[in-house]
């Protein structure tokens, strides 16, 4: 029995049963196409969270009575740290014109104030690579710790939730995708059972002639794979012509520029067209395990 | 005394029960011998076909013990069974073609499944159409041909693979008589070639004139 043999056995019954072929790949392809455009979402918010959380960063305030002196030797303490990618001194004057900017006509509240009266702080930008809001937290305590420092302040509350959010998200991701797994294995299932009880006399007789089991199943597999590589492929075809056209939509919209959508990994990529393959072949073994007893 | 050295079939105290009031046959001895041509009769359900299925192992025997060209059909694991199947081509009453498949596949599947180059596989199925008088009709579909030429094609398929045995299951009781004496020719030139033949009937005239043994298979037994 060769591939060949096997392979144009598969093409044949592949026209021959079109119809039943086409209904199982838009099968495969629409689970697929769902569960994608989740992971997609799911990608996207991750990579938000991760970005936002980034770009927040820290801001370490100094006690007022920090001499001047202290500044350079705490800087350099700072820039030291691995997860720290970038430090900005910010003086008491520097933050009192910051305040006068961002008040604009109302400035004037802050007339007979000191402008020393804000606390010098650093602001310090974390490494976006070694971002992990656990260590960020760790870090924070760890700077708080010191002598010349206040407070140390960061957006945590709103990473929490963000946090919250995408692991929500990451959870109906995975429910989602459990139960098109499901879905899709049940169907691609049956109607691979209806094309064996289909063809039932068919595999008889040629069981009678001395076909052993992988003559009569390996073409059934053949189109099972080729079924779950089409359907698949399809599907994150149309997912990434989706993420094309909000990628062009973003970068017309003033509001959307720098959100930076991204595409699903391409190791999720190929992850998920092996299991859509997969699933094809192992629901056809399955399927055909009756039909193959003597 | 029944020996496996001289016989392709043997047969050691078979018996086939579904339940215990249903008995098809039991305590069958037989030995058959290479090259034999042999007619299998009795009234219908008297086990004929159940017979020959068990010698094609579509079917298990109940109790007793079976060899086909060698081989102990107990311990053949369901692996094994193609490669034993390759070993006999089976003719049916109703012919059993693929009406999807042409002529030419129809006869070509056997040396497809045993994996022949598809030259040598068309040579040998072109050869062995012009035998049974079907060479213009390669590409017609079995139900665009008559029910002799049906079972014509049939009997192509079952030996163009050179099997040593064939067993032929009420392969005239569709046929009239004119189809019915082409088809026992057909055997008869098989048979001369050197493959043992086992033909089940219940029709009576079929061997009314042959020197050929007849098993005679009636209410479970064998009377010779």
């Amino acid at each position: 029995m060769t591939l060949a043999i096997l392979c144009r056995r598969a093409f044949s019954d592949l026209r021959q049963n079109f119809c039943a072929q086409l209904i199982t790949t838009m099968v495969v392809s629409l689970s697929i196409l769902i569960f994608a455009f989740f992971t997609l979402l799911y990608f996207n918010l991750q990579h938000f969270v991760d970005r936002f959380g980034a770009e927040l960063g820290l801001v370490v305030f100094l006690s007022e009575d920090t001499p001047k002196d202290r500044i350079p030797s705490l800087y350099q303490k700072l820039t030291g740290l691995s997860e720290v990618e970038k430090v900005t001194y910010i003086s008491s004057e520097e933050a009192f014109g910051r305040l006068e900017k961002f008040l604009k006509d109302e400035k004037e509240v802050l007339e007979g104030v000191d402008p020393r009266f804000l606390p010098p702080s650093f602001e310090i930008q974390v490494n976006r690579a070694m971002f992990q809001l656990k260590r960020i937290k760790q870090l924070a305590g760890e700077i708080n710790k010191w002598p010349e420092v206040s407070k140390v302040q960061f957006g945590q509350e709103w990473i929490d939730r963000l946090y919250i959010f995408s692991g929500l998200v990451r959870t109906i991701v995975a429910i989602t995708g459990l139960l098109l797994l499901f879905t899709a294995a049940f169907v691609v299932t049956n109607t691979i059972k209806l094309t064996v009880y289909a063809r039932q006399e068919e595999l008889k007789i040629i069981r009678l002639v001395g076909a052993t089991n992988i003559f009569i199943q390996g073409p059934f597999l053949v189109e099972a794979f080729l079924q779950g590589l089409m359907g698949s492929s399809l599907a994150l075809g149309v997912v990434f012509a989706c993420f094309r056209f909000f990628q062009g939509i973003e970068a017309k919209s003033e509001l959307l520029r720098g959100v930076n959508i991204c595409f699903i990994p391409w190791q999720y990529t190929v992850a998920i067209i092996a299991s859509s393959v997969l699933l094809c072949v192992l629901g056809t073994a399955l399927a055909m395990r009756r039909s193959l007893r003597l | 005394m029944i020996s496996i050295e001289s016989s392709i079939i043997l047969l050691k105290d078979v018996s086939k029960k579904y339940s215990t009031d249903n008995v098809v046959f039991s305590g069958i001895d037989l030995e058959i011998e290479k090259g034999e041509f042999v007619f299998l009769t009795g009234p219908s359900g008297a086990g004929k076909s159940t017979m020959l299925r068990i010698l094609f192992c579509a079917e298990r025997p109940t109790s007793g013990e079976v060899w086909v060209d060698g081989v102990t059909l107990s311990s053949l694991s369901n692996a094994q069974v193609p490669y034993l199947r390759r070993k006999i081509g089976v003719i049916f009453q109703d012919f059993k073609l693929l009406s999807n498949y042409t002529i030419f596949d129809n006869v070509a599947l056997s040396l497809e499944v045993i994996g022949l180059g598809k030259k040598q596989a068309e040579q040998r199925v072109m050869q062995m159409l012009e035998g049974v008088g079907l060479a213009g009709k390669t590409s017609h579909y079995p139900l665009q041909l008559s029910g002799g030429e049906q079972q014509r094609v049939a009997i192509a398929r079952a030996v163009v693979n050179r099997p040593s045995i064939i067993l032929a299951d009420e392969p005239t009781g569709n046929l009239d008589l004119q189809r019915t004496e082409e088809v026992i020719m057909l055997m008869e030139e098989l048979n001369a070639r050197g493959a043992t033949i086992i033909f089940a009937t219940h029709d009576d005239r079929l061997f009314e004139n042959t020197h050929r043994r007849v098993i005679r298979l009636f209410n479970g037994r064998i009377r010779i």
